[in-house]
Order: structure tokens, then sequence, then C-alpha cells
């Protein structure tokens, strides 16, 4: 008895050492119960009984001829035979109480000292697994809590950017926007006005309508080409050139009237100011400076 | 001449017999060392043979043979031919669960010179199950080994409660199906 009490502590023990969860593993169970030879001695006699039995059995089934299958209707034989076989082994079945291990304390607590060992050791693969799980789950988490972090860091980085750029747009509100672009284009138009009127003065001092008494001149020799159209100055001549090509970007050209003076035509040609047309000599078009 | 039986000797303490039964000697050392190969708490031994009957004179040297499994190659009717030979040699008793037939080389169909059918009608005709496998595969030789080892330890009777006749219809059944 004590010896089943000593197997029963160790169970416990063993029990509470898994239940804990430490990471060492269980004590070996050492077989130190040596079985006493009266339990030796009792289950020898069992076998030696069993294998009487056989024996016996083996004798009878000897006696037994030796049975070969027919040539014709093998399988219905062979079909008989098996019914007949099932049939006995069901009643076998039927008759057959279970069989109790010896109730000898020593080979019991020699049988539970096996079993325990059996389930320590499959304790033991099962805590390895489990450990390696663990050391498995731990990296991952790892892993992702750095990836967390970075995301982290990612969104707080983005945060300052969004605040930055808030106070940005506060800044360039559209009212100040509007009043710079305003000022702006004043100082442009002030700037085109001086231009303009720069351009024309020197236009006008530079290159004035032809004198009067040329022509005077001419209608004198060639009374009969006296030009009936009134000539028109080089400032609106270049005037009407600039209002084509802005207004109809698509057709530049202007046709050469008689209004304009040939070698003002001329001098805008051969500077580059304007251009002839391709296919038609008697229109032009400015230079596109602007491009 | 002399008839393989069943139960003709007393079993060897904690070991088991199994026979290969085939042409092919290749293939059946290729099985036997991977039967061998696999871990198992019982003593095997493996005989293996060409064809029935064994010679006599061996007889009293001879274990209890525990499953006796013909080996069919697809491709050599030869090989069916001598199986269906050396069935006629056993005792009327082994085909009552201690009987299986081995179909090997099954992985190339083109290659088959034996039907499928026949061998089919020759598991139905002695009730024994019919296993297919191809050897050559060192995956399905593994399966096969631990198939073969695990009937071979029902058929010496070393699972208590089921006897080699009660697994076998089970797995004619199963077949039928």
């Amino acid at each position: 008895m004590d010896k089943q009490d000593e197997l029963l502590k160790e169970a416990e023990k063993l029990a509470k050492h898994m239940l804990s969860y430490q990471h060492d593993l269980a004590p070996t169970i050492t077989s130190n119960i040596v079985c006493s030879t009266d339990a030796k001695e009792e289950l020898l006699d069992e076998c030696e009984e069993i294998w009487r039995q056989m024996e016996e059995c083996q004798s009878k089934l000897m006696l037994l001829g030796i049975e070969t299958l027919p040539e014709s209707d093998a399988q219905l034989s062979l079909l008989m035979m098996r019914v007949k076989a099932l049939t006995a082994e069901y009643n076998q079945w039927q008759k057959r109480s279970p069989e109790i291990i010896s109730t000898n304390p020593d080979v019991l607590v020699a049988l539970g000292k096996e079993e325990l060992q059996k389930v320590d050791h499959d304790l033991e693969m099962v805590l390895s697994t489990v450990q390696s799980k663990n050391k498995k789950l731990k990296e991952d988490m790892k892993r992702e809590q750095q990836w967390l972090d970075e995301q982290q860091q990612l969104v707080d980085a983005l945060d300052v950017t969004h605040e930055e750029m808030k106070n940005q747009v506060v800044q360039f509100s559209e009212k100040r926007a509007l009043q710079e672009l305003k000022s702006k284009m004043l100082k442009i138009r002030a700037y085109k006005e001086e231009l303009l009127s720069a351009l024309g003065e020197f236009l006008e001092e530079h290159f004035p309508l032809p004198e009067e008494d040329e022509s005077a001149k001419k209608k004198k020799k060639s009374p009969a080409e006296e030009p009936t159209v009134q000539l028109v100055t080089l400032h609106e001549i270049l005037e009407r050139l600039i209002n084509r090509l802005m207004s109809t970007p698509h057709e530049p050209y202007l046709t050469i009237s008689d209004s304009f003076w040939p070698p003002y035509v001329e001098l805008l040609l051969r500077y580059g100011i304007a251009l002839r047309h391709a296919e038609d000599p008697s229109r032009i078009r400015l230079e596109a400076f602007h491009q | 001449m002399s008839l393989v039986r069943p139960f003709d000797k007393l079993p060897t303490l904690n070991s088991a017999v199994i026979l290969l039964v085939g042409t092919d000697e290749r293939r059946q050392q290729q099985l036997a060392e991977a039967i061998l190969k696999e871990k198992k708490n019982f003593k095997i031994n493996i005989h293996v043979a060409t064809s029935l009957p064994l010679p006599a004179e061996r007889d009293h040297v001879r274990p209890r043979i525990d499953l006796i499994a013909f080996m069919i190659n697809m491709q050599s009717k030869h090989s069916l031919r001598n199986v269906e030979a050396s069935l006629s040699h056993i005792d009327a008793n082994f085909f009552l669960g201690k009987v299986c037939f081995l179909i090997t080389g099954v992985g190339r169909m083109n290659h088959c010179s034996v039907e499928m059918n026949a061998v089919r009608k020759l598991g139905n005709l002695y009730c024994s199950p019919v296993l297919f496998c191809e050897l050559d595969s060192e995956g399905i030789r593994v399966a096969t080994a631990q198939r073969l080892l695990r009937m071979l330890q029902i058929c010496a009777g070393h699972v208590p409660g089921v006897s080699a006749l009660f697994f076998s219809s089970l797995m004619k059944s199963s077949i039928d199906e």
C-alpha cells in the first residue's frame, strides 16, 4: 500500500508541475521499485497458463484437415467460410468477459509507473511544441510591434506636415491673394501704358508720314497715279498687325492695302518684324514675338 | 509439396511474419527495406518467395506466417499468372483476412498490360483486399510499408479486440462502396 501511495504522490507532483507550467522538465521517474519475486512469479504463472491454453488450441487446430478451395464456385465456398468464422467470432465475443489484470500491488505499481512515464513523455513533447510556438509568436509580436511603431512615426510626421499646411493656408487667404494679384495687374497695366506711349512717341518721331511735298511732286509727274487713299502711319500699321495677331491668332494675316506706304512695309519685312504669307504675297503678319 | 496453413505452428513472442510472393525480386527487396525502416515495437520477419508452394524441406525452421502479400506488377502478365498459380497452394483459411494483393506499377497506366478489372476480380474472388501502389516513388513506398505493417500487426494478433477476419470484413465493405 505504501508503494501505491508513493506512486499517487508522484502522479500529483507531475500534474502540479505541468500545471504551473514551468520551463524545466519534470523529473524522470526512476523505476526504483524492484518487483518482488512474488509478483514476477505470479505474472509468469499467468503467462504459462495462457501458453498452455494456446498449445491446446493449436493441437485442436492441427487435427483439422487442410482445406482447399474447390475449383468451381470458389467464391461461394469462401463466403460461406467467412460467414461461419464471423459467426463463431461473434459468439466468442458474446461469451467473453473482460479480463482483469493482476491485482498484485507490485504489478499495479509497475504498470502505473509505465503509464506515468508514457504520459510524462507525451507531456514533454507537448511542452516543447508549445514552447517553440510561443517563441515564434513572440517573434511575430515583436515584428508587428516594430511595424506599428513605424506606422505611428509615419502618422506623426504626416500630422506635423498637415499642421504646417494648415498654417500656410491661413496665410494665403483668398482676399490677400486677390489683392496681390490686383496690385500686380495694376502695375503691369501701368507699365504697358508706359511702353505703348514710349513706342508711339518713338514711332512718331522717327517714322513720320511721307512729306506732302513729295507726293505733290509725284502728282505733277504722274497725275493719273495720284493716290486716292489717305496713307496711314507706321504706328497704325503696327497696331493693326498686333490687334490682328491677338484677336485672331489662327488667322493673323493682314492684306496690304493701298493706304500702307510701301517703304514702311518693306522695312517691316526686311527687319523681320513682319512676315509675308507663303502663298499670298499681298498678305503679311506680325512675327510671333510673344511665343 | 506443402500447403501453407495459417495456424500450423505456435507464434513466436513479440514477432510477426509476412510473406511476400512475387516475380519482381527488386521490388520485393525495396518494399522489405521500407518495412524494416519503419518504427515498430515488435520483431518483424520478412520472408520472400517468387512463387508457392514453399520448399517442404525447410518447413520445420519456418515460423508461422501471419500475412501473405501477393505482388502483381501491372506491367507484367506473367506476374499475374504466377500469383494465380500460387493461390491454389495455400489453405483456404488463409483467405479469412490473412491475404492481400499488392498491385505495383500503377503509376504508369499506359504501360499496363494487366487489366485493372482482372486484379479487382481476383480480389473479389478471394475476398481479400487489393492495395494499389507505385513502389518506385518513395512516399508511396513508405505509405504502403506502413499500411502493410498495420495489417500485419492485426493479422499477428497484436491488436487486442481486432481479428484479421474482422479487419478484412471492414476493408471489404469500404472497398465495395
